[in-house]
């Protein structure tokens, strides 16, 4: 299988420079630095590769799109990985931060963007200090600093640690709190791509997004393109978790089957039990029932089987496992990473906790489930950001695949139990 | 249509509004009526509370109208099964943990939330759990409490601290459903204009401590009229019950307020119950004043009866000694028809000039364009010249931090201290305490030289004033460079006759080709723009007219009207003295206490034959006064004032007084004098001002309705200037600067104000350079003394002025520190020393 973002990945110290370079890293600057930098977006814009965070948004697009001749400019590096079942970032930052670091300078090079942020979340402690170790070495290179390999091109990249809130994820609740502020999602517009951080025009790509640009300069956006299918090219990194064999974050092309992920590359389910449903991108998309297994790992048949790729965590969830209370659960990540700042996300995530936690008590009532429902659709697409509709997605999904899991808890219950 | 209007449909209704409009407010234009909680007009969009979705043709979901830009032939729909599904979702989410003791909040009855569920709500709630429970009454500072559990958390409050008052005082802490409006540290939300946060909550959650469960608004009586709290003039809502003040709102007007008061505005008003409210006419028996042969008022003497004894003994004693020997001490908190009729008594009644209201040198009229508060948006630079609006104009600051953030506008500051608003100035020039006359002719000088105009005056370099040369040529430069100027100066913070050298300064303006340029003269009190325009001045009758102006005033005012100039207020304390002056009048003011001088002006006072002082409460003149009269004041007065911009507006009364008016009063005195006017009612001599006085033609109670109206600024008549500025001899002693402290706790913040928090003891503000001289450190206690006092103050160094000054904020009447300035009104100088 095609490798590029895991091609040497367990090898010993590519997190220093010498092994990485070892392995043709920072080849790519070079390359670049021949070009013009409209020419790196025009590839990165060919090569078809679209943001890694989530929304999967066409990354040479977001880079055209900054305000003309307004500068300075900056770029903001999306390491808050925090969406539930996601750890590829992680791996990246972990093993291969000189990987992160070459594809921002591209980046910066393409866009002229003279300061770079990292923002990690608060989690991420340990690995700031090998991403602040990697950008020293790189400065002590020369990749890093003021004219860059006699181009006379400067860059400066810092490490930031977040919070622990899920919200700065989003992207402008991200650009608040590294401005200092709280953790709230802007209006949009303005973009950021027209009023950023500090109100400058702003780039703002996922860690895996920003590591697929070298491979992009060194090979040809072609080669990249020639990868995965109509609307997804290349590869993605998919952490599968749940009640697999072999829990882990794989590489594959895109339209890999999601069958092929499960029992292939991570092994199966565990006690060879039934696979019941699974969740493909990330816990705020919606869940498919086992019957759907066959379906293509990439952004288009997701979205045609009603979900997302998301961030690429495939979440698996065997016959052994209560689907309400997988719902429950899902409900109070969001319900406790709620940032409060609009009402319908604020009151609903707990009312839906309120709901889904008695029905699990055995004193809920038929009518509950066509409730959930009604909550779900007075939230969904009625929000300031689309953490609502994240968990909105589970509730849904769970009611619509599984109606009858959530009829089982009535079965018993006396009238007029409340 | 012009490039600058979009035209869209809502609700089938076509309506074209100017681009940037966002959709709610395009909406109220056509009627239709979009709820909101968290979006307010002056705040801007939130998009918080998702209460004002709406449909729009070609978007995929539901948007929010207060977060949307109008765009051209975009189609808005508010009623549609979508819609009204959404406004009763996000209505129940709001309502679900909110309390249902609408029967004792405060804000029952004028809640937009309850009427948001009553028009738009689900009947019922499908929540079936217990309510959340949280704290009911937390003090946020002493004046404001917030019921959090009534809280909607709209962000409406933390927007305003954040956006309007640009200090994040009052923020959101903790996330999702624990999130609550808090500051930081638990630390108090004490700020200037903290109290607007009441107005603006649209639920019951942030009251004001001092009316909670006072009263339920529908059984107020609101009386719209005007805080008397300093020159903006804001517009407010007094709500009274039993003829007691319980509340005041602010009531926007954008020419004046923006919308917003001050808290010295919304709780400084409390003196209108004060147990020293002078109530009825009465004699000092006890005075200080030596005994008098004037007819005493008997024990039950009516206000009528007392008004024509004073009179009288006015009239004779202007018979006896001339009428250069009485005088009138005026008030710039008095309302224009006050003042008129006063300045009227002592004109036309007893033949005398020595009228004034002020201890400072000021003159009537502007040589250029009299500004608007809301001009300061418009202007491209604003400069400050001796004016710290924050302390002496609350509502100028938010005016001028919303023109700097919002409107590009560039802030210059040409002060002797440091202000607040310097954060917000691209320039902030500062020169020596006390030699303002030379840094304003400097940058006259600099002026005329870029426009090739003769200097002003000779060139006497910038030495002696402590301001770089090239501080003064940015200055210069922004001036000169400016496209629309506003000059904010402070008449009452500049010595000597530095204001003529502003006029002379603003005349210079006017000649910058392709600029348009205007001032506002910035005094702190009340009417202080009023007064002059009254002409309560010695030399300057009504309009700015010239006293020695023969033709025109006796045209006006009559043959027997004086046509010499008269004392000023500090002359007649002189004259008082020295015993030239026989009787004074004091209407609504305290000089013992206000003037400079202290002690000597108690001194001056006692000595004369004749003290009358007609006042609303018990002050230290009060004291020395033969005879009292009871003056209602605002909250009970009727009447016009003209604030700093120039407009006029009415104060409407909001309580019964239990006497006459003050205008009757002084009608009374007038008829005793042989007047035969007889006014009905204060709306009268309005009429009588718009007949009489330049600038107010056509003034009357319709044209200034609810919002004022603009007066005619008249043309200042070209002063005199003493040639050379009065530089200043090195001897070691400190310049003293007193400097105006918003919450000083005088007659008006008495020790029972709901705003004594604010108080602040007496501290002497040092420059690091003179501190190390002195061998003075930071909280060290200091004495200031000149040759008659000594004053002890606690020592801070904060760099506030230049080396050489001192700046003294005037924190309380009791402090004295008017007795550290001799009474001819000149610069101070005192000895600092460390205890």
């Amino acid at each position: 299988m095609t490798q590029i973002l895991f091609k040497n990945i367990n090898m010993k110290d590519l997190h220093t420079m010498k092994v990485y370079e070892e392995q043709g890293g920072y080849q790519s600057l070079k390359k670049a630095f021949d070009q013009k930098p409209d020419e790196i977006i025009d590839a990165v814009k060919a090569s078809g590769l679209r943001g890694r965070g989530g929304a999967g948004f066409p990354t040479g697009l977001k880079w055209s799109f900054l305000a003309k001749d307004v500068f300075p400019r900056y770029l903001c590096c999306n390491a808050d990985e925090s969406e539930p079942g996601t750890c590829k970032d992680r791996e990246l930052l972990l093993k291969n931060p000189h990987m992160l670091i070459e594809g921002m300078i591209l980046c910066s090079y393409a866009c002229r963007i003279e300061t770079g942020y990292i923002y990690m979340r608060g989690e991420f402690h340990d690995l700031s200090f090998i991403m602040d170790k990697a950008i020293e070495e790189a400065h002590a290179k020369g990749y890093l600093g003021k004219n860059i390999m006699g181009t006379g091109f400067n860059l400066e990249i810092y490490t930031h640690l977040g919070a622990g809130a899920y919200i700065c994820g989003e992207e402008s609740a991200l650009l608040n709190s590294l401005e200092g502020g709280r953790g709230e999602p802007r209006m949009k517009p303005p973009f950021p791509a027209v009023e950023g951080l500090y109100a400058k025009p702003t780039v703002i790509n996922n860690v895996e997004t920003l590591c697929v640009v070298p491979y992009i300069v060194n090979e040809g956006a072609e080669k990249y393109a020639s990868l995965g299918t109509e609307k997804s090219k290349g590869t993605k990194l998919v952490s599968v978790s749940g009640h697999v064999k072999k829990p882990g974050n794989y590489e594959v092309v895109m339209g890999t089957s999601t069958r092929e992920i499960i029992y292939d590359l991570a092994g199966g389910i565990r006690d060879d039990n039934e696979l019941k449903a699974f969740i493909p991108g990330g816990s705020s998309v919606p869940m498919l029932p086992a019957s759907q297994v066959d379906v293509g790992y990439d952004y288009e048949s997701l979205a045609a089987a009603g979900t997302m790729l998301g961030s690429g965590a495939l979440i698996v969830i065997d016959n052994k496992a209560n689907i309400v209370e997988t719902t429950l659960r899902l409900i109070s990540f969001y319900m406790h990473e709620s940032c409060g700042k609009c009402t319908p996300c604020r009151e609903g995530t707990r009312w839906l906790h309120q709901i889904v936690e008695r029905i699990l008590q055995h004193k809920g009532q038929l009518e509950y489930v066509n409730k959930l429902e009604d909550i779900c659709d007075n939230m969904a697409f009625k929000t300031f950001c689309p953490l609502a509709d994240a968990c909105v997605s589970p509730v849904m999904s769970s009611i619509k695949h599984f109606r009858s899991e959530y009829e089982e808890y009535f079965k018993n219950t006396p009238v007029g139990s409340v | 249509m012009s490039d600058n209007e979009v035209t869209l449909t809502i609700d089938g209704k076509s309506v074209t509004v100017p681009k940037g409009t966002k959709v709610v407010d395009a909406a109220k234009q056509v009627d239709v009526d979009i709820p909101v909680f968290c979006y307010h007009e002056k705040i801007g969009p939130l998009g918080c509370c998702r209460m004002c979705l709406v449909e729009v043709e070609k978007m995929p979901k539901l948007m929010t109208a207060c977060t949307m830009d109008v765009m051209p032939d975009m189609v808005v729909k508010t009623t549609t099964d979508k819609v009204e599904k959404a406004q009763k979702g996000v209505l129940e989410f709001t309502l679900l943990n909110h309390p249902l003791d609408c029967p004792v909040c405060d804000k029952g009855g004028e809640c937009p939330l309850q009427d948001n569920t009553f028009k738009y709500g689900p009947p019922d709630t499908r929540m079936e759990f217990h309510r959340h429970n949280n704290a009911k009454a937390t003090p946020l500072s002493p004046v404001i409490t917030i019921d959090r559990e009534r809280c909607i958390a709209c962000q409406r409050c933390t927007a305003y601290s954040e956006r309007i008052e640009q200090d994040r005082g009052l923020v959101m802490l903790n996330r999702g459903f624990h999130n609550e409006v808090g500051t930081f540290n638990n630390e108090p939300y004490d700020t200037r204009f903290s109290g607007n946060v009441i107005d603006i909550c649209p639920v019951g959650a942030l009251t004001n401590t001092d009316f909670r469960f006072k009263a339920r608004t529908w059984d107020l009586t609101n009386a719209e009229t005007l805080c008397a709290n300093c020159g903006c003039n804001c517009n407010i809502t007094m709500g009274t019950r039993l003829n007691e003040l319980l509340r005041i709102e602010a009531r926007p007007n954008d020419a004046v307020d923006d919308g917003w008061i001050c808290d010295k505005g919304r709780w400084g008003h409390q003196f209108v119950h004060s147990k020293n409210k002078i109530l009825t006419a009465r004699e000092n028996s006890a005075g200080g004043g030596k005994p008098t042969s004037f007819p005493t008022f008997p024990r039950d003497c009516t206000i009528e009866e007392a008004a024509g004894k004073v009179a009288e003994a006015f009239k004779k004693i202007a018979k006896e000694h001339g009428p250069e020997s009485v005088g009138f001490i005026g008030s710039p908190y008095g309302t224009n028809e006050e003042n008129y009729l006063y300045q009227k008594l002592f004109r036309q009644g007893l033949g005398s000039n020595n009228i004034d209201h002020k201890p400072y040198r000021d003159t009537p009229g502007l040589p250029i364009d009299h500004y608007g508060i809301e001009q300061i948006e418009t202007a491209n630079v604003v400069l400050l010249i001796a004016s710290d609006p924050t302390e002496e104009l609350p509502i100028l600051d938010l005016r001028i931090k919303k023109a700097v953030t919002g409107c590009a506008t560039r802030l210059v500051s040409l002060n002797d201290q440091k202000i607040v608003l310097d954060k917000y100035s691209t320039q902030s020039v500062q020169y020596k305490v006390g030699s303002e006359a030379l840094a304003i002719d400097a940058l006259a000088n600099g002026l005329a030289r870029e426009l090739g105009e003769p200097a002003p005056t000779q060139d006497v370099g910038l030495e002696q004033t402590g301001i770089s040369a090239e501080d003064m040529k940015a200055l210069v430069e922004t001036v000169r460079s400016s496209m629309k100027i506003c000059v904010v100066y402070n008449p009452s913070a500049l010595s000597g006759d530095a204001v003529l050298r502003v006029k002379r300064l603003l005349k210079l303006i006017a000649k910058v080709p392709t600029m348009e340029c205007g001032a506002i003269p910035a005094a702190p009190a009340t009417n202080a723009v009023g007064a002059m325009d009254m002409g309560l001045l010695p030399d300057f009758y009504p309009g700015g007219v010239s006293a020695t102006d023969q033709e025109e005033i006796k045209k006006q005012w009559g043959e027997d009207t004086p046509t010499t100039n008269g004392l000023s207020a500090l002359e007649m304390i002189a004259r008082a003295e020295s015993g030239e002056l026989k009787a004074l009048l004091v209407h609504r003011s305290n000089p013992v206490i206000d003037f400079p001088g202290g002690a000597r002006v108690e001194k001056a006072l006692r000595k004369l034959d004749l003290l009358v002082v007609h006042d609303m409460l018990e002050t230290e003149t009060t004291e020395l006064a033969h005879l009292v009269l009871p003056s209602s004041g605002p909250g009970y007065d009727e009447g016009t004032t003209t604030n700093i911009g120039g407009r006029v507006q009415a104060r409407k009364s909001a309580l019964e007084a239990t006497h006459a008016p003050d205008w009757k009063i002084i009608s009374l005195m007038l008829n005793a004098l042989g007047d035969e006017t007889e006014y009905q009612k204060s709306l009268d001599v309005t009429d009588e001002i718009a007949k009489k006085v330049p600038g107010y033609q056509g003034i009357n109670r319709r044209s200034m309705g609810k919002s004022g109206c603009t007066r005619e600024s008249t043309t200042s008549t070209d002063e005199t200037i003493a040639e050379q500025p009065t530089g200043s001899g090195e001897d070691g002693s400190l310049r003293l600067r007193v400097a105006t402290f918003l919450f000083s706790h005088d007659k008006i913040l008495d020790a029972s104000s709901k705003l004594a928090h604010h108080f602040l003891s007496f501290t002497a503000h040092l420059n690091t350079e003179d501190a190390k001289r002195l061998a003075i450190k930071d909280g060290d206690t200091v004495l200031l003394s000149n040759e008659d006092v000594t004053l002890e103050a606690t020592a801070s160094i904060s760099n506030r002025c230049q080396p050489g000054g001192v700046v003294v904020p005037r924190v309380s009447d009791w402090q004295g520190v008017n007795a550290l300035i001799g009474t001819d009104g000149t610069l101070a100088r005192v000895e600092v020393r460390k205890v």
